[in-house]
């Protein structure tokens, strides 16, 4: 059996509805930034797999600015967590409710 | 002058401006700035009529108004503005005179002469006008200056409500103007009036008969005709010398001029409307004349009477008649109320019961008043005759009906001013007459003035007045309306048979006392108390405008403040009460938002997947 599109989707999905359950049951805002880690690569799996099975570089090259970008968007959301932390002395974050009704 | 006779209007609204800004500091509050203006226009308008016998018609180009060509506003002078202008300027200018004495020391005479002048500028803007929105601009002028002026003393409630009441009448006749107005701009595409006449002749008659209808609809407001003649009586309320002018030469006049003006508009079948309004309007006004006891108004219903007369004629295809009588009404009226004037100046009175015998305190005035009322009563030789027989004449020739209507009014006008004249001139001097003393040489000497117009303008109808105004018409209508006129000579004997009764009845009734007033008025109870509650017509109006109007109203206020505001403040509450469940959605906790972000993808995705989107 040799290795499909289908499976390289497959996994993405995978890989994007663990991210999902991850950003939305953790309690810690670390794990939250790591799901939304998986997803993104989950997205970055499909763009390559699509690339070489359409022929096109195009998406290997937005691949990797996502890596970049997903690099930086680690960076800042780090920074924002510890600004959070030593406001709130936590980083759970169903106790930082600050802008609701 | 005629290309000049633009200046005509123009002065008038200058003295008016400089009045208004100026006034207050000037001897007699600005009168003589306003004697000066309209004299000047009085002055332009003669060598315009002038020219008007030479030339016979002038329509200048006009100014076009917001880039419309409908809204082109010109000038138009032909004979029957030639005739207008003359009694407009002319009596107006002599009321204007006549003022400085009888407004001596009031004061507010600054805001009379202000307003006097603008009143005598928009009439004469209505009648040279070859337009009918610049002739509605006027039309309303002349409403409101007639409002403000009646109102003039306006801290009288009586003078305060008598305004309210011309304006709200009248403006029932405007509404139907414009209707009118609207009617014909949507049939003929054009204003202007020589258009007008000249596209009039192919259109359908249902179109001409609405559209005149309408028209007339407004003269029947402006120009007091039965039903709307209830606010003119009352307009007694403003200085004499108003109601001399809103009489005489201007407000009153504007309704016939009107229908004179469009009379090529108008149909066989708005005609006789027409001249059954007229003969009703003569015969009610002229009935309710006889038993008032309030000097102005007797005169006021005489006004009505008369108008009615100048209505009747233009119906029965009168045409030359119609404005005969109008110039010669102009004269005798303006006379009787310049010399009513002075009799109340001089008494302090406007109750005939309180008069008498002023004959030899007042002997010009009285002089005066005599001619004014000789002429009024329709014995020859003198103006009224003329122009009230050539009407009767032109009656008879219509309808039978009719002209029993028409001489029966013709009747009671000789019986209505000869009694006016017994009761305040001749008999017992009463105690208010005593003091009284002739008024001063600025009152009088328009008096004369009028009095030789009273008895002299009757004589233009043997100068060809009558050519000279069916030069008005288009060829085909002139010929077709001078085939109605012409003396008859049964219908003049009868004319004078009633006039001579009528002055003989009051004579043996008021001056040599052979029947006793008292004993009539016991004999007829029933119909004069009918007359003297005027037909009941201001009670039918009063309750329609209390009662009906009001109950309606208020149903409609209900609806308003229950029904339309409930809708709309129920929306805004609806609103609020939404906002306030929906905000608990603003959690505040990040991942309740990434749940909402990732289910809305979800059904996005979904969506486009049952549309038959890609796979």
């Amino acid at each position: 059996m040799s290795v499909t599109v289908f499976h390289y989707v497959f996994l993405a999905t995978v890989l994007f509805s663990i991210g999902a359950y991850g950003l939305l049951s953790s309690r810690n805002a670390v794990r939250m930034l790591m799901s939304i880690e998986l997803m993104l690569n989950a997205a970055n799996i499909n763009l390559v797999a699509f690339s070489s099975y359409l022929g096109n570089l195009a998406g290997q090259a937005f691949a990797a600015f996502t890596i970049a970008i997903a690099a930086a968007e680690a960076g800042v959301g780090m920074a924002i967590l510890l600004a959070l932390y030593r406001n709130f002395r936590t980083v759970n974050l169903r106790e930082i409710k600050e802008l609701r009704w | 002058m005629i290309e000049q006779a633009w200046l005509i209007p123009l002065f008038p609204v200058i003295s008016f401006l400089i009045i208004l800004l100026f006034g207050n500091r000037m001897k007699e509050g600005g009168g003589y700035v306003a004697v000066a203006f309209v004299g000047l226009s009085m002055l332009v308008s003669l060598l315009t009529i002038r020219d008007v016998f030479s030339v016979g018609r002038y329509e200048s180009e006009g100014i076009s108004w917001l880039g419309s060509e409908a809204f082109r506003f010109g000038i138009l002078i032909d004979p029957l503005s030639a005739v207008m202008l003359f009694v407009v300027s002319f009596v107006g200018f002599l009321i204007v005179v006549y003022s400085l004495g009888y407004m001596h020391g009031d004061p507010g005479v600054q805001r009379y002469y202000a307003e006097i002048s603008l009143f005598i500028a928009s009439m004469l803007a209505l009648v040279i006008a070859n337009n009918l929105v610049f002739l509605f601009i006027s039309w309303e002028l002349v409403g409101l200056c007639s409002y403000l002026l009646i109102g003039f003393w306006y801290r009288k409630p009586s003078a305060a409500s008598a305004a309210k009441k011309a304006f709200l009448v009248t403006r029932v006749g405007d509404i139907m103007l414009l209707a009118g107005i609207l009617v014909l701009y949507a049939n003929f595409g054009t204003l202007n009036l020589s258009e007008l006449f000249e596209l009039a002749p192919g259109a359908p008659l249902a179109t001409l008969t609405l559209a005149s209808l309408l028209l007339f609809g407004g003269a029947v407001g402006k120009s007091a005709q039965f039903p709307l003649h209830v606010w003119l009586p009352d307009a007694m309320e403003g200085p004499t010398t108003v109601s001399a002018l809103i009489h005489a030469a201007t407000m009153v006049k504007a309704g016939v001029y009107l229908v004179a003006r469009a009379y090529p508009l108008f149909t066989p079948d708005s005609l006789l409307v027409v001249a059954w309004i007229g003969g009703i309007t003569a015969l009610i006004a002229a009935t309710l004349a006889v038993v008032m006891t309030d000097l102005k108004r007797v005169i006021a219903y005489s006004t009505v009477s008369h108008l009615g007369f100048m209505t009747l004629a233009l119906g029965v295809g009168g045409y030359a008649a119609g404005i005969f009588h109008l110039l010669n009404h102009s004269f005798f009226k303006a006379l009787l109320f310049l010399s009513a004037g002075a009799v109340i100046h001089a008494v302090h009175s406007q109750d005939i019961r309180d008069m008498g015998g002023l004959w030899k305190r007042m002997p010009i005035t009285g002089t005066a008043f005599f001619i004014g009322a000789w002429s009024l009563s329709g014995l020859p030789p003198w103006s009224g005759f003329w122009s009230k027989d050539d009407i009767l004449a032109a009656v008879y020739g219509y309808s039978t009906p009719l002209f029993i209507v028409a001489a029966f009014a013709a009747l009671l006008s000789a019986v209505y001013i000869s009694r006016l004249f017994f009761i305040v001139f001749t008999g017992k001097e009463s105690e208010a007459v005593r003091h009284a003393h002739e008024a001063p040489r600025v009152m009088t000497v328009p008096l004369m003035i009028l009095s030789l117009g009273a008895l002299f303008s009757g004589f233009v109808r043997f100068a060809g007045f009558e050519e000279f105004v069916l030069g008005t018409l288009p060829a085909e209508l002139a010929e077709h309306f001078a085939a109605h006129e012409g003396g008859h000579g049964f219908v003049m004997t009868l004319s004078i048979a009633l006039a001579a009764l009528g002055i003989a009845l009051t004579g043996i009734t008021y001056y040599k006392p052979v029947l006793s007033a008292e004993k009539i008025r016991t004999t007829f109870k029933p119909l004069h108390t009918l007359l003297i509650d005027r037909y009941y017509l201001d009670h039918i109006y009063l309750f329609f405008a209390t009662k009906v109007i009001k109950d309606t109203s208020t149903i409609i206020d209900a609806i308003d403040s229950y029904f339309i505001d409930g809708l709309v403040n129920g929306i805004g509450k609806a609103t609020a009460k939404a906002g306030e469940v929906m905000r608990r959605i603003q959690t505040g906790i990040a991942q309740d938002y990434a749940s909402w972000l990732l289910l809305g993808a979800s059904l996005l995705l979904i969506i486009a997947r049952l549309r038959g989107g890609a796979a």
